[in-house]
């Protein structure tokens, strides 16, 4: 068991530093999809039973290849496996926790809020109006950093609680509404 | 401390002593003790609050939020004994900081638990959510706690020493007086007895325990060496008396010896002058009566020469008795002025052998009494201490004694001999045959003038033995007879041994 964690270190180490090292943006952005894994609880009938894995969905063209699926490689959230499942359209889109909506599909926002409403899935992007056309968490880049948007009556309306710690470590929108 | 002193301030210094020391090991004890719990539960508390801020900044480290982090380590500002904390990501570079730009200097590297330096507690907590490490907070507090601890205790335990100090005092002053006071009460009495000699004195007896027991015990010992000292007391002033009265007795004997004494010296000086006067009369009557006796019986005999051939036989007669008359009176008077010269002349001491002087005076009788029939019988006699010319006449006297009354006896017998010694004297005797006497005349007869014959019978002056009882009185000794009508007479002398007697009894 401790051995395993020292590994699990070492690989998330290894990851980060070569981040680090070069401001590889995409290999943030995976490794953020699954930090959201960590900070945000969906309600316990979106997943088909205890063991289901923890699925995190990209819609649309996939930006990360290889890399996303590196780091969710083996790892375990709360008893439960992730995996990664690629989606082209909207209407493909099944059991999944976390969705990464490709800013190519920007001009559909709109579609695929719609065809998302009401279901607890912690919708990502990084397009610049993603948050306020209706997206929960948008990545945000800024001189080298990865910074974060919450939307958070989106998440509320969603049913997907966002912890507080994320929602520190992020700037909220519409923090002051009351669902 | 504790060999001066009074035993008040030592039971006092034993109590001090005994509680300050109690007291500081229970303080030392609860100190030490509270110090370490103290300590663990700093580090806990330090620990708890690393968990909370760990835990609050699990999400800036995940999605790498600085300004986020260095907002959650801004809240230590609440907490003054935090001097600095900081953040490590899962890489162990330094992630955020606090105080802001501050000049602390902070590890490079993140290390594990938590240990006290010199002033600061540091800590490690590791900042991980759902098993997964995300970096290590770290934390350096300040010991201020502990100090502030340290000197609130401090004062503490001074303050509660200083009053258990006082409590004790005035608790042992007011205990100790109980077990003092009847010790310090003996040893007023003591001190009373043995300075003032008051054996009336007695120790306060104050409780019921040894103590009230030892005074018991000292005050029936004080009643004891009272009764003894009256009764010594008493003894002494008895045989004071005693002693006072035996003085006076003894100055009161002293006084009548010394009234005897004198009435005896001035008895004795009173006879000597009448015996001097006695003899100096005596003696100028024998001297001044020889010379008219001289012309009496020469003018008789010139008148018997003149008248030789006209005489009658009558007268012729007559003037034979005046004749002889006058010659005894001559011999009266010699003996007489004998007598008074053997009480006056000087005495000269010298060994005198009895066997020559008595040989000669036989000699001397023989001589004169020719045709007497005398049977001597003298044994050797050994020499004796005394005048030589009075022992003499001692002897003449006694012998011609022996020889006069033993006149009618055919033979005579005349015995001298020793009869041993009476003390340090020899007793000489001179026995004879002859008339004796009766004994109760046996005193009268060293009077002078007394005689117990008559003179037709036997002439003499009668002052012979007078003068022989003188001369051995004169010499210390004493002289006696014994004897029986018609069987003899028995004189005893005594007299003082030669230094080397021969003795022969």
């Amino acid at each position: 068991m401790r051995a395993i964690a020292s590994l699990l270190i070492l690989l998330v180490g290894a990851s980060t530093v070569l981040a680090q090292r070069r401001f590889d943006e995409r290999a943030i952005k995976a490794t953020y999809l699954f930090n959201f894994a960590q900070f945000v609880d969906w309600p316990p009938a979106s997943f088909a039973d205890d063991h289901a894995p923890l699925v995190i969905g990209v819609l649309g063209d996939d930006p990360f290849g290889r890399v996303l699926d590196d780091v969710v490689a083996g790892e375990a959230i709360k008893g439960r496996p992730l995996s990664v499942v690629r989606f082209h359209r909207i209407e493909d889109v099944r059991a999944c926790q976390i969705l990464f909506i490709a800013s190519a599909s920007a001009p559909q926002f709109a579609a695929v809020f719609e065809a998302l409403h009401q279901r607890p899935i912690l919708t990502v992007g990084d397009a610049a109006d993603f948050a306020t056309a209706g997206g929960m968490v948008r990545f945000v880049t800024d001189q080298n950093r990865v910074r974060l948007q919450i939307n958070l009556p989106a998440t509320r309306a969603a049913g997907v609680v966002v912890s507080s710690r994320l929602l520190r470590a992020a700037d909220v929108l519409g923090a002051g509404e009351v669902p | 401390m504790f060999r001066h002193g009074s035993f008040t301030r030592k039971l006092m210094a034993v109590i001090l002593l005994t509680s300050g020391v109690v007291l500081l090991l229970t303080c030392g004890t609860f100190l030490v003790y509270d110090f370490v719990s103290f300590r663990s539960a700093l580090a806990r508390n330090l620990s708890t609050l690393a968990r909370v801020v760990a835990a609050n900044s699990t999400a800036a480290l995940a999605f790498d939020n600085r300004d986020d982090a260095a907002e959650v380590l801004s809240a230590f500002a609440a907490e003054p004994h935090i001097v600095a904390a900081a953040l490590y990501d899962a890489r162990g570079e330094l992630f955020a900081t606090y105080p802001a730009g501050s000049s602390v200097s902070f590890p490079a590297s993140p290390g594990v638990g938590h240990a006290f330096g010199r002033n600061e507690l540091v800590l490690y907590e590791a900042v991980s959510t759902n098993g997964r490490t995300l970096g290590t907070l770290y934390l350096q507090s300040d010991l201020g706690a502990l100090y502030e601890r340290y000197r609130l205790y401090g004062g503490t335990g001074v303050a509660v020493l200083v009053m258990s100090f006082l409590v004790a005092i005035g608790l042992s002053i007011r205990l100790q007086r109980h077990i003092s006071q009847p010790v310090l009460a003996l040893a007023r009495t003591a001190d009373v007895v043995s300075r003032e000699h008051d054996y009336s004195v007695r120790a306060e007896r104050f409780s019921d325990d040894e103590l009230g027991r030892l005074t018991d015990a000292f005050n029936g010992m004080l009643a004891h060496v009272q009764e003894q000292d009256r009764s010594l007391r008493e003894q002494a002033e008895q045989l004071r008396r005693e002693v006072a009265e035996r003085a006076r007795a003894e100055d009161e004997v002293r006084v009548l010896n010394a009234d005897l004494e004198r009435r005896v010296a001035e008895r004795t000086e009173a006879l000597k002058v009448a015996n001097t006067e006695l003899e100096s009369f005596s003696y100028s009557v024998s001297h001044d009566l020889r010379a008219p006796l001289r012309h009496v019986l020469g003018f008789v005999e010139m008148l018997q020469e003149e008248l030789r051939d006209s005489l009658t036989e009558r007268a012729s007669r007559y003037m034979n008795t005046i004749r002889s008359a006058g010659v005894e009176m001559g011999q009266l008077i010699d003996d007489l002025l004998a007598f008074s010269r053997m009480g006056r002349t000087e005495m000269q001491h010298r060994d005198v052998s009895l066997d020559e002087l008595i040989g000669e005076t036989i000699e001397r009788i023989e001589t004169s009494a020719k045709g007497r029939q005398i049977v001597w019988e003298v044994s050797p006699l050994p020499a004796v201490v005394a005048d030589r010319a009075m022992l003499r006449q001692v002897f003449a006297n006694l012998l011609d004694n022996a020889v006069k009354y033993t006149r009618g006896k055919d033979p005579a017998r005349i015995t001298v001999g020793c009869l041993g010694m009476e003390h340090d004297r020899l007793v000489i005797f001179v026995r004879d045959n002859g008339a004796g006497f009766e004994m109760r005349y046996a005193q009268k007869l060293f009077g002078v003038f007394q005689r117990l014959h008559r003179s037709e019978e036997f002439e003499g002056t009668g002052i012979g033995l007078a003068t022989v009882q003188r001369i051995i009185v004169r010499h210390g000794g004493r002289v006696w007879a014994e004897a029986a009508v018609g069987q003899g007479a028995c004189f005893y002398v005594t007299l003082l041994a030669a230094r080397v007697p021969e003795m022969t009894v």
